[in-house]
């Protein structure tokens, strides 16, 4: 496990292609215009972040190109496939973890599985898939006796049945202890490896820093930065910001993870 | 349409419902302890129905009559004078009196000649109900006997002797249907939407339809069930099962159809389960007692049983004992079906109106 917090991934080059592409997404509630013409691509392989505060329109942004929101305006194309004209189409080739996932109580996580891979008219190999989330020894469990880590590991196994071009996380690691927030890094960047592109939306910005390749940052349903995070904070720098106190070499994160292992810890 | 999701739906559906022990307590085992303790109360053996006697015509005729009544070893006899024995039926003491008018012949009753009189006590509604259909039952079969010809409205009585639990068993099966319906749909379907598990299966490509079809007959399968368990216990405790199997599952199926639809109604509009609780009790609780599940409507005030003549578990609760109880075709209780297709319609249309996925 720990292996994957300092082994650094290889990144996927080549000639990248875009696999999603947004063009002036709106989305209006009422009088609050939620998503205020959103356009960007993501290319293939990549992980790209989208981050921003509570009610910045990032999860709004997401269920549209999902399919799962109707679009007021603007186009989304999802490899190749327009999700407003073919919203299935696409929900066929993309995994999905929702913000809130739940599932059905009574089925255990093999049964979950095996019933999530029929959806998409596929036969699963599901304790192959739980081995990939290490999740193996809980296969006949129900979810709800799952830690929160757990939880979000099945989850994120659920999304992968229909081995999609692209995987859609919604906050994953939001509500986990650092423990279970950095082995679900290593579980991105291994799905990363795989080929899959990842688009996920959260708000601990170490962990954008430390997994995505790309990020856009909303504000109140637009996106005032899309780059890469490191030209971003140097972008920043160019413009002559200073802190006001110097950053140490370490944070009380990693005091926090010195001092109680990476191990994690699920009861 | 794809029959591998439909199927996966279908059996996930029915899993989830049998390994609901919440789900399983109430539709399944409630309706059975109910079953249980009214077979242990009432009837270890034969009903009992207390009848007094009032002989005011003292013939031959009326003392045979009075002979025969004390062979049939449901009625315990009790002979007095008329305003004795009314009295005794205020108290409670009698659950029917029968009066024999001065002047009676034992024949066909013909206009102006004075016929039988009996007085149910309302309060024992089926005592007093059995001993009605016994007492025609006998003066039929003395008058047949006697060579005036058979009563035909008297003629399929002879040799049964109804109990409670004929009574009961059509009711109980009609309570379950309706219970199963609405509370196993609304509880089940709304916590999914709540939770979000709905949502879930919506980032899939499969339409949402499938999960109601596979919701749906998973139900109706169970309801089904639930009727042959029901009818088998009733017939362990002395049910006399007289019409079609394949009717009673007919009428079962349409039934269910109703309280389904209410169902999906109520999860439909609501968003947890508070709101669906008291939505699908108010819907439930007047049936359950105006629609004659435990006691005949016959002892309801007029204008209540008009009223409650519509309610849909009213029909289904009539069609049910019309079937087991006499035995009848699908042309007697075509009114039955008639309104439950119409129930059927209506909450199929308010579900459809009400229903929101989210």
């Amino acid at each position: 496990m720990t292996s994957w917090l300092t082994t650094d991934a290889p990144h996927h080059q080549g000639a990248p292609k875009p696999i999603v592409q947004v063009h002036d997404l709106r989305k209006r509630y009422g009088t609050l215009q939620a998503v205020d013409g959103v356009s960007f691509e993501i290319t293939e392989g990549e992980v790209f972040g989208i981050l921003g505060p509570n009610g910045a329109g990032k999860t709004t942004t997401l269920e549209m190109i999902e399919g799962m929101r109707t679009i007021d305006s603007g186009t989304a194309i999802v490899d190749g496939v327009d999700v407003a004209k073919d919203p299935r189409g696409v929900k066929a080739r993309i995994g999905i973890q929702l913000q809130a996932s739940s599932f059905f109580d009574e089925l255990n996580l093999l049964e979950l599985l095996e019933l999530f891979g029929h959806l998409y008219g596929r036969r699963v190999d599901a304790k192959e898939l739980l081995v990939d989330v290490e999740l193996s020894e809980k296969a006949r469990s129900q979810v709800r006796t799952l830690s929160g880590g757990q939880k979000q590991r099945f989850s994120i196994a659920a999304a992968l049945v229909n081995d999609p071009r692209v995987l859609f996380l919604d906050e994953p690691t939001t509500g986990l202890d650092p423990q279970a927030r950095r082995h679900l890094w290593g579980l991105v960047r291994q799905i990363r490896d795989r080929g899959h592109t990842v688009v996920l939306t959260t708000h601990y910005l170490e962990e954008a820093e430390e997994l995505c390749d790309r990020v856009a940052i909303m504000d109140g349903g637009k996106i005032v930065a899309l780059d890469q995070p490191l030209a971003l904070i140097d972008a920043l720098l160019a413009r002559g910001f200073t802190k006001e106190r110097v950053e140490r070499l370490a944070n009380l994160e990693d005091v926090f993870i010195d001092l109680t292992g990476h191990t994690l810890r699920e009861d | 349409m794809r029959w591998v999701v439909y199927w996966s739906l279908f059996v996930a559906s029915f899993k989830m419902f049998v390994r609901n022990r919440a789900a399983l307590f109430f539709s399944l085992f409630v309706p059975l302890l109910i079953m249980l303790i009214f077979g242990v109360l009432n009837f270890g053996g034969s009903t009992t129905v207390t009848l007094g006697v009032v002989d005011e015509a003292n013939t031959t005729g009326s003392h045979a009559l009075v002979t025969a009544l004390g062979h049939v070893t449901t009625f315990d006899l009790h002979p007095g004078t008329h305003d004795a024995e009314l009295a005794q039926l205020k108290e409670g003491h009698r659950d029917l009196v029968l009066v024999i008018p001065a002047g009676y012949e034992l024949k066909v009753p013909t206009a102006g000649s004075p016929g039988l009189v009996a007085y149910g006590n309302q309060s024992k509604p089926e005592q007093a109900r059995v001993g009605g259909l016994l007492l025609n039952a006998i003066v039929g079969q003395m008058l047949a006997g006697g060579g005036a010809g058979p009563l035909v409205a008297v003629q399929d009585l002879p040799g049964r002797s109804l109990g409670y639990i004929d009574f009961l068993v059509p009711g109980i099966l009609g309570l379950t249907l309706m219970q199963l319906g609405l509370f196993s749909v609304s509880f089940g379907f709304v916590q999914l939407k709540r939770t979000g598990a709905l949502r879930r299966l919506f980032a899939t490509p499969t339409s949402p339809a499938y999960f109601l079809a596979a919701q749906v007959t998973s139900r109706l399968i169970i309801g089904l069930t639930q009727v042959f368990v029901l009818l088998g216990v009733g017939l362990w405790f002395g049910l006399h099962l007289v019409g079609s199997i394949v009717l009673l599952l007919g009428i079962s199926l349409l039934g269910s159809i109703i309280f389904l639809a209410i169902g999906f109604g109520i999860a439909g509009w609501a968003k947890n389960e508070d709101q669906a609780a008291p939505l699908a009790n108010l819907v439930s609780l007047p049936m359950t007692f105006l629609s004659g599940v435990f006691f005949s409507r016959d002892a309801m005030p007029a204008f209540l049983r008009t009223i409650t003549d519509y309610l849909p578990l009213t029909y289904l609760n009539h069609a049910l004992r019309s079937v087991v109880n006499d035995g009848v075709g699908v042309g007697a209780i075509a009114g039955d079906l008639l309104g439950m297709a119409i129930w059927a319609a209506i909450a199929f249309l308010i579900a459809v109106r009400l229903f929101k996925w989210e």
